[in-house]
C-alpha cells in the first residue's frame, strides 16, 4: 500500500510531536510580534502617538460592531447546536431584515414620522426587520437543509452557499446592487457623556439591546417547553423524536429564532452604519461565525463573548498591533485580524473559550 | 383532477414566474430576440414556468394502459395549473396597475414600463393580464400532453426544442462559423442580432427530430445486434481498447475532437476566441479544484487565493510595473524572467504556498475547512489591495504593463493565440488529472474522501495526501491565474477580480459538471462561463444563476450532469450517522451535551 513504503523512510518521524512543537513554534511567535508590535505603538513619539481617548473610543466602537456580530453569531450557534452544520446563509438572512426595515425607514423618514414618533418607529422597523429574516430564514431551512438533511456532510454546505449567492443576486435584483442611504432617528445621532469620555449614543444602544436579546435568549432556551425541547434535540434528535418531540418543527424554530435576531441585528447595524446593500451580509456574517467559533461554537453565552471580543479585536487590533511597524492604514486590515483570529482558534483551541473539548469537529 | 395538487401546482409555477419579473430576468432579456421578432428570450422565460408546473402537476401514473384514456383530463389539470400560475401574474400586474408603476418602483427597481411592455404585448394592462391568462393555461395544457406521450414521441419535441433555443442564444457564434466555412446562412440567421429566422428555426426543429428518431432506430438495431453491453457508454476513462482490436471508433473520435480544438478560434472569430479563453481560464482553474474537492474531498472555498498567487507573482517575475497616482513606477521586486519559465516558478511557489495553507488546516473538519479556507483567500485580497503591500503589489491600483508570454514574434495576448495557450495548458491539466485519477495517489485520495479514518487505519498517510491534493490544486490553479495575467497585461484585486465571487465560480463549474469529473469540468465551464459571457445581458444575474445552479444540483443531481460513477454512489448514498443512536455514535453524544444550548443547563 502506499503508505508502508513512506512508512519505512519516515519510521523515525512517526510519534514525534510534530504537530505540537510546530503549534507550539506559531504560538510563540505570535505572541513575540503581539508584544513588540503593541510595545512600539504605544512608545511611539508624541506626534504620532495614540492618546488614550482615541483607544477608548475604539473600543467602545469595537463593543457596538461586537454586539452587532453577538446577535448574528446566536443564529450560526443555535443552527450549529442544532444540526451540527454552518449556516453558511446566515449573513443573507442579517442582509433581507435590513432590507425588510429599509423602504418603512425611508418613509418615515421622508414624512418626518421617524423623528416624531421614535418609539413607534424603531418598533416598526424592528417588527418588519424580524419578520423577513425570520422568513427568509424558514424559507432556507425548508429550501436548502430539510431536504438534504440526511445527505453526505458536503452537500448541505454547498447547498447552503447557493442559497447565499441566490439571496444576493435576488436582492440585488429585487432593489438594485447599490448600496441605500439608511436614515438614523435624530435622537440617535448625538454623542453622550460616559466616565470623562464622549460616546456615540447609537452604540450605547446597541449594546444595551444585545445585552436584553442575549437575556431574553438564555430565559427563552432554559425555561419554556419549546427552548427545552430544542436542548433535548439538540442533545440527540433520535431520542428526542422518541420523546414525542417533532424535530422538524425544532429545527424551523431555531432557524426562525437565529432570523428573529439576526432581524434584530441589522436594524442596529444599518442604524450604526447609515447604508445597506444585498452585499453586506458577507463580511459580518463572516464575523460573526469566528466570533461564535471564539466562543465557543454551541454556546450561547460564548457567543455574546465572542462577538464583543472580537469585535474589539477588530477595531483595536489592527492600530495597537501595527502601528508602530508603521503600516500605512491599518484599518484595512482588520478583516485578516478576523480570519486570523478564526484560524488561531481552531488551531489552538477549537472549543473555543467557553466551550468544552469537541471531538466531532477534528 | 386533484384540486389541491393543482393550485399548488399553479401556485408555485406563478411565484416562479413574479419572480422572474421582479428580479430583472424578464425585463432585461426582452430585447434578445431568439427567434425573429415573435420569441424573445424573455418569453422563453414566460412560457417554461406554466409548460414545467403542467408537465410536473401531471406525472403520468404507472399502468402505461390507462394513459391513453387519461389524455384529455390530463390536460385539463395542466390547463388548470397553468390557468393558476397565469392568474397569480395577472394579479401581480394588477396590483402594479391599481398602486401605480411609479410608487411600485421606488421598491422593486426592475418593476419598469419595458417590463409591464413585454408583459401585456402592447396592449393594455388587462388586456395583456387576460391573454397571459389564457396562454398560460394552453402552456400548463401543453405542459401536461407533453408529459402524457409515449417517450418516442416527447424525446424529439423536448431535443429539437433545446437544438433551437440552444442556436438562438449562440446567435453571436453560429453565424461566424458559418460566413468562415463560405455556407450560405441566410435561411437560419439574417442579422446576428435578430435570432433564428422563422423558417429556419423551423427546418432545425425538424432536422433535429429527424435527427434523433434516426439515431434511435439505429441505436435501437445495434443493441439488437451487438447485445445490451454494448449499448452502454463507455465510463470516463475507461480505454475503449480491448473490445475489438485496435480502437478505430475511439481513433477517430480523438482526431475529430483534436481538429476541432484547433480549428475553433478560426473558424469562430476573435469575439468568440475570447469567450473560448476565458472557459479555458476556467476550466484550468475547475481542474485544478477538482483534485482538491472532487478528488481528495476537501471543500476549498478560498480557491481565489491561488489564482491571485498565480497572476500576481507571474507579473513580478516577468517584470511589470506598479501603477501609481503618477504613471507606471518600478516595484521593489520585479525580475525578468522568461514567460514561460514563469508560469513553471509561478506553479511551484503556488504548490509550495498550498503547502503552507494547507498545513494547519489538516485537522479540520468539512464545514471548518470550507470556513477558513475563505477567510485565506479574503487575507489575500486583502493583502493585496492593502496600502502596507503597496510597494510590492501596487495596492488598489494594482500592477501594470505585464509582458505578455511569446514565441518568436507570435504573442499570446491576442484572443485568438491566447486561446491555444490555454488549450495547451489545460490538456496539460486533464492528463495529470486523468492520470492521477485512478493512480495510487488517486486511490488514497478516494479512500481519504469515503472515510478519513478508515483510510488512516489502513495505512494511507492522510496528512500526505491531504498535503499533496491541496499542493496539487493550488498549482493547477496559479496556472490559471499566470494566464489571466497575460490575457489582462495587468491585474488588480480591488472590486471582485480575485474575491470570493471567483472562488464559488470555480465551485460551481466543478459541482455542475460533476464531482470528480473531468469531461464534467470542461461541461461546466462551457455552460456557466461560456454561455453567460456570450449573452452580455447575463452579467447582472450570475450570482443568481450560479447560486441557483449548486442548489438545484445538490437538491437534485448531486452527481452533476457529467457524473462520475464513483462520486455518484457517495453522494447519493444516504447518511444515517447522524440518526442513529447505538453505541458507535455515543461520542457523537457526549459531544452534543458538552456544545449545544444544552451545554451550560445540563452540565
Amino acid at each position: 500500500m502506499a503508505a508502508s513504503a513512506g512508512g519505512r523512510k519516515l519510521g523515525w518521524t512517526v510519534g514525534f510531536p510534530w504537530r505540537r512543537i510546530i503549534l507550539t513554534l506559531v504560538a510563540i511567535g505570535i505572541g513575540v510580534f503581539v508584544l513588540i508590535g503593541s510595545y512600539r505603538t504605544l512608545t511611539l513619539p508624541d506626534a504620532e502617538r495614540i492618546i488614550a481617548e482615541t483607544w477608548f473610543q475604539l473600543m467602545v466602537r469595537g463593543l457596538a460592531l461586537g454586539a452587532v456580530y453577538a446577535l448574528i453569531a446566536l443564529g450560526y450557534t443555535l443552527v450549529y447546536g442544532i444540526l451540527r452544520t454552518i449556516n453558511f446563509a446566515h449573513g443573507e438572512v442579517f442582509m433581507a431584515g435590513a432590507f425588510g426595515s429599509y423602504f418603512f425607514a425611508a418613509a418615515f423618514a421622508e414624512s418626518g414620522f421617524l423623528d416624531r414618533h421614535i418609539v413607534v418607529s424603531v418598533i416598526v422597523l424592528l417588527l418588519s426587520s424580524m419578520a423577513v429574516s425570520v422568513g427568509v430564514a424558514v424559507l432556507l431551512e425548508r429550501v436548502a437543509y430539510r431536504p438534504v438533511r440526511r445527505a453526505p456532510r458536503v452537500v448541505p454546505l454547498i447547498t447552503a452557499i447557493g442559497a447565499s449567492l441566490f439571496l444576493q443576486g435576488t436582492f440585488s435584483g429585487f432593489f438594485g446592487p447599490d448600496f441605500k442611504g439608511y436614515p438614523k432617528p435624530e435622537i440617535l445621532g448625538g454623542q453622550w457623556e460616559l466616565f470623562g469620555v464622549t460616546v456615540k449614543r447609537t452604540d450605547i444602544v446597541v449594546f444595551l439591546t444585545m445585552v436584553v436579546a442575549v437575556a431574553a435568549l438564555q430565559y427563552f432556551v432554559r425555561r419554556t417547553t419549546t427552548g427545552k425541547s430544542m436542548r433535548a434535540v439538540a442533545y440527540d434528535r433520535e431520542i428526542a423524536s422518541l420523546m414525542g418531540i417533532d424535530v422538524d418543527r425544532v429545527v424551523l424554530t431555531t432557524f426562525a429564532i437565529g432570523g428573529l435576531l439576526a432581524g434584530i441585528a441589522a436594524v442596529l447595524y444599518s442604524m450604526t452604519f447609515g447604508q445597506i446593500g444585498p452585499f453586506m451580509g458577507f463580511l459580518p456574517g463572516i464575523a460573526a461565525f469566528t466570533a461564535a467559533v471564539l466562543g465557543g461554537i454551541g454556546s450561547i453565552g460564548g457567543a455574546a463573548l465572542g462577538g464583543l471580543l472580537l469585535g474589539i479585536l477588530q477595531s483595536v487590533g489592527p492600530y495597537l498591533l501595527l502601528s508602530g511597524f508603521h503600516v500605512p492604514s491599518p484599518f484595512q486590515l482588520k478583516d485578516v485580524v478576523t480570519f486570523s483570529v478564526l484560524v488561531l482558534v481552531l488551531l489552538f483551541r477549537p472549543a473555543g473559550l467557553l466551550g468544552s473539548e469537541e471531538v466531532d469537529r477534528l | 383532477m386533484n384540486l389541491r395538487r393543482t393550485i399548488r401546482g399553479g401556485a408555485m409555477g406563478g411565484t416562479v414566474l413574479v419572480y422572474l419579473c421582479l428580479v430583472g430576468l424578464v425585463g432585461t432579456f426582452s430585447d434578445l430576440s431568439l427567434i425573429g421578432t415573435w420569441l424573445t428570450a424573455a418569453g422563453l422565460l414566460l412560457v417554461l414556468p406554466p409548460v414545467v408546473a403542467g408537465a410536473v402537476m401531471t406525472r403520468p401514473r404507472v399502468q402505461a394502459g390507462e394513459r391513453r384514456t387519461m389524455a384529455l383530463s390530463t390536460a385539463g389539470t395542466g390547463a388548470a395549473t397553468g390557468f393558476a400560475s397565469g392568474a397569480v401574474l395577472a394579479v401581480g400586474m394588477g396590483l402594479v396597475q391599481v398602486i401605480g408603476i411609479d410608487t411600485v418602483r421606488r421598491v422593486f427597481v426592475s418593476v419598469s414600463p419595458i417590463l409591464m411592455e413585454t408583459l401585456t404585448f402592447g396592449l393594455s394592462t388587462w388586456g395583456g393580464a387576460l391573454v397571459i391568462v389564457i396562454g398560460a393555461a394552453a402552456l400548463g395544457g401543453a405542459g401536461a400532453l407533453l408529459r402524457s406521450m409515449p417517450r418516442q414521441i416527447r424525446r424529439p419535441i423536448v431535443v429539437g426544442t433545446v437544438a433551437v433555443v440552444a442556436l438562438g442564444l449562440l446567435q453571436r457564434v453560429v453565424p461566424s462559423i458559418f460566413d468562415t466555412l463560405s455556407i450560405e446562412r441566410d435561411w437560419l440567421y439574417r442579422d446576428i442580432t435578430n435570432g433564428l429566422q422563422t423558417t429556419g428555426a423551423l427546418i432545425v426543429f425538424l432536422l433535429s427530430v429527424g435527427v434523433t428518431e434516426g439515431l434511435r432506430r439505429l441505436q435501437g438495431r445495434s443493441a439488437k445486434e451487438a447485445g445490451p453491453a454494448d449499448a452502454l457508454p463507455p465510463e470516463e476513462g475507461a480505454a475503449p481498447e480491448g473490445r475489438r482490436g485496435v480502437p478505430w471508433g475511439g481513433v477517430v473520435r480523438v482526431v475529430v475532437l483534436a481538429v476541432a480544438l484547433v480549428a475553433l478560434p478560426q473558424l469562430a472569430g476573435p469575439v468568440v476566441s475570447e469567450s473560448l479563453g476565458t472557459v479555458g481560464i476556467y476550466v484550468l482553474l475547475g481542474l485544478g479544484l477538482n483534485i482538491v474537492v472532487g478528488y481528495a474531498g476537501l471543500l476549498d472555498l478560498g480557491y481565489v487565493a491561488f489564482v491571485a498567487v498565480g497572476a500576481y507573482f507571474f507579473a513580478l517575475l516577468t517584470g511589470s510595473h506598479l501603477i501609481t497616482a503618477f504613471g507606471l513606477e518600478d516595484p521593489l521586486a520585479s525580475l525578468h524572467v522568461d514567460p514561460f519559465v514563469a508560469i513553471a516558478l509561478v506553479a511551484g511557489i503556488a504548490a509550495l504556498i498550498g503547502l503552507v495553507i494547507g498545513a494547519p488546516v489538516l485537522r479540520l473538519r468539512g464545514d471548518y475547512l470550507a470556513i477558513v479556507t475563505l477567510g485565506f483567500g479574503e487575507i489575500a485580497r486583502v493583502l493585496l489591495t492593502s496600502d502596507w503591500l503597496q510597494p510590492v503589489f501596487g495596492g488598489a491600483r494594482g500592477l501594470g504593463d505585464i509582458t505578455d508570454a511569446s514565441i518568436g514574434s507570435y504573442g499570446f495576448r491576442h484572443p485568438q493565440h491566447f486561446y491555444y495557450l490555454v488549450l495547451a495548458l489545460c490538456l496539460f491539466a486533464v492528463f495529470v488529472s486523468w492520470r492521477l485519477q485512478d493512480s495510487r495517489i488517486g486511490r488514497a485520495w478516494t479512500a481519504m474522501r469515503e472515510d478519513e479514518q478508515v483510510a488512516d487505519a489502513t495505512g494511507v498517510s492522510t496528512v500526505r495526501y491531504k498535503l499533496l491534493a491541496f499542493a496539487m490544486g493550488g498549482a493547477i490553479g496559479s496556472l490559471g491565474g499566470a494566464v489571466y495575467a497575460i490575457k489582462l497585461g495587468s491585474l488588480s484585486a480591488s472590486g471582485g477580480t480575485f474575491g470570493v465571487l471567483v472562488s464559488v465560480t470555480v465551485l460551481a463549474v466543478v459541482i455542475l459538471g460533476g464531482l470528480g469529473s473531468i469531461r464534467g469540468v470542461i461541461v461546466g465551464a462551457l455552460v456557466l462561463i461560456g454561455l453567460p459571457d456570450l449573452l452580455s445581458q447575463f452579467e447582472e444575474y450570475r450570482l443568481l444563476v450560479y447560486g441557483a445552479a449548486l442548489m438545484v444540483m445538490m437538491l437534485q443531481r448531486p452527481q452533476g450532469l457529467v457524473p462520475n460513477s464513483r462520486r455518484t454512489r457517495e453522494l447519493l448514498e444516504v447518511d444515517r450517522s447522524q440518526d442513529r443512536w447505538t453505541g458507535a455514535l455515543a461520542a457523537d453524544k457526549r459531544v452534543a451535551s458538552e456544545v449545544s444550548p444544552v451545554g451550560e443547563g445540563s452540565g
